[in-house]
């Protein structure tokens, strides 16, 4: 059964192919440590370039791959010296990760967290080898219907997971399905939302799409940061980057324990790597905080969100391969990039294009590996990165977004476009939502419109379909205990939750 | 009641549902073949939008931080900075309005003249080279120049 995985490695070990996870990786730590640069705007940025340089499908992935499971790498770098989450995963690594960097312990903190995201993505890749080829069996099975269920239930889990607000989490999924909504309907060929736009057609291009939301929302953001009086202390000498055997055995329980919880949050549809650095923080503290040290430069509380924010970016590959349904705000990328090259993932990838999925997983364990061999001695190097000017980096950005839209059609509408959808991520920033729901919503959006009209047209227009089966039985009860149990619980159990009121 | 951001955005988007929803019952639907046309996924979404908004309209979160006056200026400029370089993109060519923009936007996020004027050559013309040479990219020339070729 995993033929998959030794063809796999025959494609991942091409010249072309490894320069590619390398290249990967070192852009996706020099991505992730820049403050505002994460995943997905390295990814929207080097997209459009990977597919203009007429990349096959499995090259393209495996660098953009490269790049996402480098940037939760790199993330720690400003968590650790500077107090600022790179991105979203790496907020729980500034609670230990500061504290050690003040102590004077930035060099063994660094090596700590590239070890830990080591063991943490290397279990979560083992899982992912062994999970998935047996997910894709099972789905095989799924029908419209099932699909949309397991779409209702993705949304429903974002919803309860993600960000501190979940009716803003759900009217982000939402506006993100309805722009997916514009352009064409290829059922019956009407034009939806379009204004007699005749570029707006076919739709909001994939690409205009995320460098829009991210990349321009993203600079109007740092304007405001470069602004702010607050913004940074000076960085602590980085020093040489090394961590004893002992530290490392100190922590190997918070390690192991932290990858597999990782690897399961990153597996549940829609929710990433903040959730995952967040639970396996706050399991840890509550399994090994004897002494109250968490907080204060504890080597574990580094360890354990570091471990648990890698193995969830590996383990949002399950579903994104095996269903189509991306585990994550950046697989949701990841799947629109693959959608550009008219590959659609889902229970048939691992039988009808083996050399992209096991390609992918192969080069997941390669990148990793270099992943490690580039933090540890290069640390220095990266923290570096940390001190690049934003009257640098800004225009940079700005050439990157201008450059990507531009080429894909020689159009300047398609640009116009990217900076109104800009203004509009912006907006929904400043106002508390997550742009992560948008992106999942809007990639999502048509193949839950696709399914849901296959399924009825299936039954003939009779809803029951929805709920026949019982894998979509089991997903819609899934769904609504998911919503429901959070709100339930704690009326269920007043005596487990004192005077909160 | 207090006015919150996200009340005026929870009315805002209920405006939004019932403009798509609208919207959506105008679809022409000339043939079609199956029980569920375009129009019903639409529709139910703004149901959806709509609900959720009312919670929003009802129960508004914090608000959050906006700009001051100095600083939503500078946003401001910034989105006229890009707009601008879009308009000329084609007209004046990458490598002009490339410089441009970058001398603008490094202005704007607190460089110096000549940091700015030196990041705006530097840019302009390693960028032109890296996606034209490197990656094979056509990039706009501009129609003021006198055709050299």
């Amino acid at each position: 059964m995993f033929d998959f995985l030794i063809h796999g490695f025959d494609v991942a070990l091409t010249p072309l192919n490894l320069g590619l996870a390398f290249l990967g990786a070192l852009l996706g730590t020099l991505f992730g440590a820049l403050p505002g640069i994460g995943p997905i705007n390295g990814i929207a940025i080097l997209m459009p370039l990977a597919y203009t340089l007429g990349l096959p499908a499995e090259s393209a992935l495996i660098l953009l791959a490269g790049v996402y499971t480098g940037a939760e790498y790199g993330g720690r770098m400003s968590s650790i010296l500077l107090n600022v989450p790179g991105d979203a995963g790496a907020v729980m690594s500034t609670l230990d990760g500061h504290p050690l960097a003040k102590k004077g312990l930035a060099g063994p903190a660094l090596g700590l967290s590239a070890v830990s995201s080591f063991v943490g993505a290397t279990i979560a890749i083992i899982g992912l080898t062994l999970f998935a080829p047996l997910l894709a069996r099972v789905a095989v099975m799924f029908g419209p219907a099932e699909f949309f269920a397991l779409m209702v239930f993705a949304f429903s889990s974002m919803a309860v997971m993600m960000g501190k607000d979940p009716v803003k989490t759900g009217i982000g999924a939402v506006l993100g399905v309805m722009i997916a909504m514009i352009g064409v309907d290829s059922g019956t060929g009407v034009m939806r939302y379009t204004f007699g736009l005749a570029e707006l057609y076919d739709g909001i291009d994939f690409v205009v799409m995320i460098i829009g939301l991210f990349a321009i929302s993203e600079i109007l953001l740092m304007l405001e940061h470069a602004n702010r009086q607050d913004a940074g202390d000076a960085m602590p000498p980085v020093g040489r980057v090394m961590v004893s055997l002992k530290e490392v055995l100190y922590c190997k329980w918070a390690m192991l324990r932290s990858g597999v919880i990782g690897f399961i949050v990153g597996v549940l549809p829609g929710t990433g790597a903040s959730v995952a650095g967040a639970v396996s923080y706050t399991t840890e503290k509550r399994l090994s905080d004897k002494e109250n040290t968490f907080g204060t430069g504890d080597m574990r509380g580094l360890a354990a969100p570091e471990a648990g924010n890698n193995a969830s970016a590996a383990g949002s590959f399950v579903p994104m391969l095996t269903l189509g349904i991306p585990g994550s705000g950046t697989t949701a990328v990841l799947l629109g990039a693959l959608m550009l090259y008219n590959i659609t993932p889902g229970p048939m990838l691992f039988s009808e294009r083996p050399e992209v999925a096991g390609g992918l997983i192969a080069s997941l364990y390669i990148g990793n590996i270099m992943l490690l061999a580039l933090n540890l001695p290069l640390a220095g190097f990266f923290a570096k990165v940390l001190t690049i000017p934003r009257w640098v980096l800004v225009p940079a950005i700005a050439i990157l977004a201008f450059v990507g839209v531009y080429q894909l059609h020689s159009d300047l509408m398609a640009i116009y476009l990217m900076l109104v959808i800009g203004i509009f991520g912006y907006l929904l920033r400043k106002l508390g939502f997550s742009l992560a729901p948008v992106i999942l919503g809007y990639v999502l959006g048509g193949l839950m419109e696709d399914n849901l009209r296959r399924a009825l047209s299936i039954s003939g227009g009779d809803m029951g379909i929805l709920w026949q089966s019982g894998i979509s039985i089991g997903l819609w009860i899934a769904a609504v205990l998911l919503l429901v149990l959070p709100w339930l619980l704690p009326r269920l159990l007043p005596g487990k939750s004192p005077a909160r009121a | 009641m207090r006015i919150a951001a996200d009340r005026i955005l929870g009315i805002a988007l209920i405006g939004l549902a019932a403009f798509a929803a609208f919207k959506a019952t105008q679809f022409q639907v000339t043939f079609s073949y199956e029980p569920v046309g375009p129009k019903a996924f639409p529709i139910l979404l703004s149901v959806v939008l709509a609900a959720l908004s009312l919670v929003l309209v009802f129960r508004p979160g914090e608000d959050g931080a906006w700009p001051d006056k100095r600083v939503a200026l500078k946003l401001a400029a910034v989105l006229v900075v890009l707009l601008v370089y879009a308009l000329l993109f084609t007209r004046l060519g990458f490598l002009v309005t490339t410089f441009f923009a970058v001398l603008s936007l490094a202005r704007l996020f607190g460089a110096g003249w000549p940091k700015a004027l030196l990041a705006g050559v530097l840019m302009a013309l390693g960028s032109n080279y890296l996606f034209t040479l490197g990656l094979g990219i056509s990039l706009p020339g501009g129609h003021w120049l006198p055709d050299f070729n």
